[in-house]
């Protein structure tokens, strides 16, 4: 039954009412405090995420499936070039690795000697990328292992080449990971060379970061190796992280700002691992 | 009530389609001109079909939006809420309007959904004035008319 003009007006000013856009906002602002502050309602946002995680899994499928087709067409030449490179490469590190068991264990007995704790080790969760966040100012990416994979909030993550970032949000069946080039990151640091502890900045550039809390009569040049330092306890210890590209010392300014490129490959990612702490677990 | 029913279907399929839109992995290039498809999509049904859509309804697309892009939770949301109300209120004379009248009310929208995100994210502490947000509200206002048509054409060809 059609309703009465009048009851459709008096219906579409009960949907548009004040008093609702009152309620909406006040609800919206408690939401966003909270989200932020990441207290009670952390536990909602984790169970709503993990309700959407179907409908972004199938967002990103197009894209994954023509990611993954390139590979499977690529020419047979071409996979036993790469072939024949991984087979070196994996000579040259086995041969490396033997050196490092004699370092490992020489370091175990320095440390016995001092009688200090050695770092520990971290075990590995491999995961691979589902979505990519659509906002070009947020470097978030989401990986398909969540808590249901025992990945616990706080954990870094990192690639073959070096460390990408670390988990901010859990959604069960994945997780949303904040990189090191997001304006919101830093992330400790220290010079191979120098042994001298930084915090390197995102810069809202993928292959960029930044440090600038050095004061201009730092040791430190084009080429100098960047390595997690460990402070803070958030990154473990002796990841790498990039290498210095610029360092420029602007006339009266009293810090020097230096450009940092990173090792992982934060544009592109295929396959990487989340490096969960012992204790953590 | 088919009728309503085939509204009801129209609206949300369209709302739908752009959140997936804003979401869905798009070429770098492209990446920067995405454009504020449900904003603008709320916009149009706040003004031209008002039957079955409210605050309520709009607030929790852009929750599932805020929830779909990792961004802070209800930001979106309270943004479409508001634009939702203004656009109701000024719904009459804007039908009337012609097309590039049209477009500057749309343009204040738009700028001022960009301006409570400002806000936003100066309150939680970082703020930073993104160029590219701002060129795709012009390019929103300058594609609206179309928008605006095709909308149009796919509502009364789908609610025939």
């Amino acid at each position: 039954m059609p309703l009465h003009p009048q009851q459709r007006i008096n219906r579409f000013e009960k949907n548009f009412s004040a008093y609702r856009l009152i309620i909406v906002v006040i609800i919206s602002c408690v939401l966003m405090y909270q989200d932020y502050q990441k207290n009670y309602l952390s536990v909602l946002r984790v169970y709503l995420s993990a309700s959407f995680y179907p409908v972004q899994y199938l967002i990103n499928l197009p894209n994954n499936f023509i990611q993954k087709l390139n590979i499977n067409f690529s020419e047979r030449e071409k996979l036993l070039q790469e072939n024949k490179s991984l087979k070196k490469d994996n000579f040259e590190l086995r041969s490396k690795i033997q050196q490092v068991y004699k370092l490992e264990s020489e370091n175990k007995r320095l440390y016995d000697l001092l009688g200090s704790q050695p770092n520990r080790d971290n075990s590995l969760i491999f995961a691979d990328i589902v979505a990519v966040s659509p906002i070009a100012e947020k470097h978030q990416i989401i990986i398909n292992k969540g808590s249901r994979d025992d990945v616990v909030i706080g954990s870094a993550v990192a690639d073959s080449n070096g460390i990408l970032g670390h988990i901010i949000r859990d959604q069960i069946f994945g997780s949303e990971v904040l990189l090191i080039s997001d304006r919101e990151h830093a992330i400790p640091v220290e010079i191979v060379r120098t042994n001298l502890r930084s915090i390197a900045v995102g810069t809202g550039n993928y292959n960029q970061l930044r440090i600038n809390t050095l004061p201009t009569n730092t040791d430190i040049k084009k080429g100098d190796i960047l390595i997690t330092s460990g402070l803070g306890g958030r990154y473990p210890e002796g990841f790498p992280v990039g290498t210095v590209t610029d360092v420029i010392n602007n006339p009266g300014e009293s810090f020097l700002e230096i450009n940092v490129t990173p090792f992982g490959n934060l544009k592109t990612v295929n396959e990487i691992w989340v490096i969960q702490p012992i204790e953590g677990r | 009530m088919n009728h309503q029913l085939r509204s009801l279907f129209f609206i949300w399929s369209m709302i739908l389609l752009s959140i997936i839109l804003m979401v869905i992995p798009v070429p770098d290039v492209i990446e920067q001109y995405r454009l504020p498809w449900l904003k603008m999509t709320v916009i149009f049904f706040s003004i031209f079909n008002i039957s079955l859509i409210g605050i309520i309804s709009v607030w929790f697309s852009g929750l599932i939006l805020d929830i779909m892009t990792g961004g802070l939770m209800g930001e979106n949301a309270l943004i479409l809420a508001v634009l939702s109300y203004l656009s109701y209120r000024f719904r009459f004379q804007v039908r009337v309007y012609p097309m590039w009248q049209i477009m500057i009310v749309v343009l204040i929208l738009l700028s001022l959904g960009e301006l409570i995100a400002l806000w936003i994210h100066g309150v939680s502490g970082n703020m930073f004035f993104n160029i590219y947000d701002w060129i795709n509200v012009g390019i929103a206002v300058v594609v609206w008319p179309i928008f605006m048509r095709g909308l149009e054409k796919m509502q009364s060809s789908f609610l025939e």
